[in-house]
């Protein structure tokens, strides 16, 4: 999941959804990458939960989807508690 | 969805150390602890985790290619508190305090990873994403 937005022109198209849902052919006018590019990327995003999409007549249209900040936030819960868990056996280890 | 969930991660550990030597072990030492295998860029071929220790230094794995930066160092005050300006992933933007304080014996680690945004869903939609996106924030110390 983390590394979901760690590509720029993935990045490039979730800046583009904050104002407003969009479709792929929409997005890829504004990008220097193909339609399949972008659907690609697209695919990547939802997979990380990070936007989502809909059928809007003919066309499917893209959104940020509002909770993927808190998965982020999830994640990191628990990534915290392991670091912290495995720092103080690390700690225990050294002092003996 | 609880407005309590996008509160600061807040965690707190104790350990038989001085906070000088506990500091040391957190920041000096990463690579003995943290567990790169399933938290980090490379996974098992990270060499090693280096936090250079001043304001502005960075925080990055290293790796038999080159280097990934995880973050900058915000505030450096050893053997007191550390805060970071976290760069991994969705979470860009959002800053990670560590702070070292003597207990009887030992020392009590607080760790607070804040930023992710307000309880409300509006504020998370409109500011909330902007606050973990933003790459290079300009952030002074306090």
């Amino acid at each position: 999941m983390l590394d979901a937005l760690g590509d720029a022109t993935r990045r490039s198209i979730f800046e583009s959804l904050k104002s407003g849902p969009r479709s792929v052919g929409e997005l890829a006018e504004g990008l220097p990458v193909s339609r399949p590019a972008v659907s690609q990327h697209l695919r990547v995003l939802k997979e990380a939960g990070l936007v989502s999409d809909s059928r809007d007549g003919t066309r499917r249209l893209y959104r940020i989807e509002p909770d993927g900040l808190l998965r982020v936030r999830d994640y990191f819960d628990g990534f915290w508690s392991e670091a912290l868990e495995r720092f103080r056996e690390a700690a225990r280890k050294e002092t003996g | 969805m609880s407005t309590m969930t996008t509160e600061a991660i807040r965690k707190t550990v104790m350990v038989d150390f001085a906070p000088a030597e506990a500091f040391a072990l957190f920041t000096a030492r990463i690579a003995s602890w943290w567990p790169v295998g399933s938290h980090s860029y490379a996974g098992e071929a990270v060499q090693d985790v280096v936090l250079e220790p001043t304001v502005g230094g960075r925080l990055y794995e290293v790796t038999n290619d080159g280097q990934q930066d995880w973050g900058v160092v915000l505030a450096w005050e050893p053997p007191h508190r550390f805060v970071l300006d976290w760069q991994i992933g969705e979470a860009r933007g959002t800053e990670v305090e560590v702070r070292f304080s003597a207990e009887g014996p030992g020392t009590r680690v607080e760790l607070e990873h804040r930023g992710f945004g307000s309880g409300d869903p509006r504020d998370r939609y409109h500011t909330g994403w902007d606050v973990v996106l933003a790459p290079f924030v300009e952030r002074g110390t306090r």
